[in-house]
């Protein structure tokens, strides 16, 4: 079958389309989802562009059942995937958690909105709690925070690579801005960039016969004795904190010489960018952190710039401090005072983020 | 140019996410960046629908922005809902049949544009309503050729000017008109070409 996406093509989309392209061309196998606003284009165009490649889809009943059947089709072996947004992702915490404990490669797109609740149906940054900590685990997640259309296709591709990688669930976290808008990108084939697809392989029905060909496999989510649960919980921390080093990804701008290091993610990070431009060209001594993965954080870069000079630190977020929160508990020690910007479900753009920077070193 | 900003506000159906989505892909066409973005309630129909979109030869950072460079409101509530997009530079354009009270107008702005363009569209054909704004909003803005916006209106359109080239015709000359419309405005005065940010 011919392949969806083709050498390197320019394109000018939204981002739901590009998820969708990008889900192709990660050779997804199937979706299952249920309708959320902002993210109901990822299954409009994956039903339209899945039919053509033999991809599958199935619309369920609610989110707590699009979750469990991308479950089950995991164990199936087949590369499955969902996408969801607010309340959607409140109620995909259950299968969420299923997969953390059983490992299993779920992948998911959250296109946040506004919250609490049904909140707004447009944009956020107030799903960071949700996705990186949600559930009644550990967060055993990983979370990449993308900033463009580029980084949507890009994320989305390594999203599926890495679970069926390591293990362990993934994100893309994006939000209604990002999902709603059109930008250019270029959308093209993995092979011709060299970067390789991992297979997916089933964990039900292998081969051989237990006891004498190979181990049963032990696909679990409950355990009979405290003791049980408690080696395994150790045992899978042992094994995510191992991989962290090979996971954190992270951007800085101008941070060598940085006095005020504003720190944002995602869609937040492109206006942080125009304004430390701005300050820069002004004299202002001032730098970006943003964090790609969300979880794992990368705290040991971000430890090593507070530590070369940084003043002050000025967090930016579409939420009333759920990043606050994350980078406290992940730079704790460290004594750069920690300024605010917070601005729960609306746009930030680089004039705020220029106010609060002059307002800091008056 | 640098970064020009149009906030784009009308009734649910008169086509203000067609219109500004067309503008988004000829700026693109013509090499220039441009993001477009809708605002969208919970109405599954009717409700004020918002575009905003932004068009530069440069990266262009955030998605939304805060004050536009020209706001156009197509309806009576939709003047109301976009004050908050209107700033001390803004142009404000909204249509001349609207009966304009006292607080009907943002509280800033540089300038307040009224346009008789349903009337226009009477004239012509009401469905292409959307078509003449944007022609104004080229004329005021000059961020795209109006060649690309009838390239980009082609290849949205094509199947149905095949059809009925009639239309064709129609929707390159609404073009026309809301060009005409603001040329009449100013007389060759003030453009809004680019911002400073």
């Amino acid at each position: 079958m011919e392949k969806p996406v083709t050498g390197t093509r320019k394109v000018f989309m939204t981002g739901n389309e590009t998820v969708a392209w990008a889900a192709l061309a990660a050779e997804a196998d199937i979706m299952f989802g249920y309708p959320i606003t902002p993210q109901n284009e990822i299954m409009h165009y994956w039903t339209r562009l899945g039919a053509k490649y033999d991809r599958g889809f199935l619309q369920t009943e609610d989110e707590i059942s699009a979750g469990f059947t991308v479950c089950g089709a995991i164990i199936a072996g087949k590369k499955a995937f969902t996408a969801t947004a607010g309340p959607g992702n409140t109620l995909m915490q259950e299968p969420f958690s299923m997969a953390e404990a059983m490992r299993l490669p779920i992948v998911a797109i959250i296109q946040q909105r506004g919250g609490p609740s049904s909140g707004t149906v447009i944009y956020s940054q107030q799903e960071v709690t949700l996705t990186t900590y949600g559930g009644n685990g550990e967060g055993h997640r990983i979370v990449y925070s993308t900033a463009s259309h580029q980084e949507l296709y890009d994320y989305t591709i390594k999203a599926f690579n890495t679970a069926w990688k390591y293990r362990f669930p993934t994100f893309v976290l994006g939000d209604g801005y990002q999902a709603k808008m059109r930008e250019p990108l270029e959308m093209y084939d993995p092979e011709a960039r060299n970067l390789e697809i991992i297979k997916p392989s089933p964990m039900v029905g292998l081969p051989g016969q237990i006891g004498i060909d190979r181990e049963p496999q032990h696909l679990c989510n409950i355990y009979s004795l405290e003791e049980e649960l408690y080696d395994v919980v150790l045992k899978v921390q042992a094994e995510y904190d191992g991989i962290i080093p090979e996971l954190v990804e992270y951007e800085c701008r101008e941070c060598d010489d940085a006095e005020i290091l504003v720190v944002s993610h995602g869609v937040v990070s492109r206006s942080t960018d125009d304004a430390v431009m701005a300050l820069r060209s002004q004299g202002i001594k001032v730098g970006a952190f943003r964090p790609i993965t969300l979880r794992p954080f990368p705290s040991q870069k971000l430890r090593e710039i507070l530590r070369s000079g940084v003043k002050k630190m000025l967090v930016v977020e579409s939420a009333y401090g759920q990043l606050v929160r994350l980078l406290k508990q992940e730079i704790y020690g460290e004594t750069v005072p920690i300024e605010t910007l917070l601005m729960p479900g609306v746009g930030i753009i680089d004039a705020d983020i220029i106010s609060k920077v002059k307002s800091l070193i008056q | 140019m640098g970064l020009v900003r149009v906030a784009l506000a009308g009734e649910g159906g008169q086509g203000v996410q067609s219109v500004a989505e067309i503008m988004a892909e000829a700026a693109y066409d013509e090499g220039l960046q441009a993001i477009y973005i809708p605002n969208f309630g919970l109405e599954q129909r009717g409700g004020v629908s918002i575009a905003f979109l932004q068009v530069s030869d440069r990266r262009i950072g955030a998605p939304k922005f805060n004050k536009a460079d020209v706001v156009v409101a197509l309806s009576q509530r939709a003047m109301i809902r976009t004050h908050t997009y209107s700033g001390p530079d803004t142009i404000f354009v909204y249509d001349s049949s609207f009966e304009v009270g006292e607080g009907d107008l943002p509280s800033q702005y540089k300038m307040a544009l009224d346009m008789p363009a349903v009337e226009k569209s009477r004239e012509l054909n009401t469905r292409v309503f959307n078509v003449i704004i944007m022609g104004a909003i080229l004329e005021l803005t000059n961020m795209i050729p109006v060649q690309a916006a009838r390239s980009a209106l082609e290849r949205k359109l094509g199947y149905k000017f095949e059809k009925n080239p009639e239309l064709r015709e129609m929707n390159f000359k609404a073009i026309e008109i809301g060009q005409a419309l603001v040329q009449n405005k100013l007389k060759g005065g003030e453009k809004v070409c680019a911002s400073s940010m």
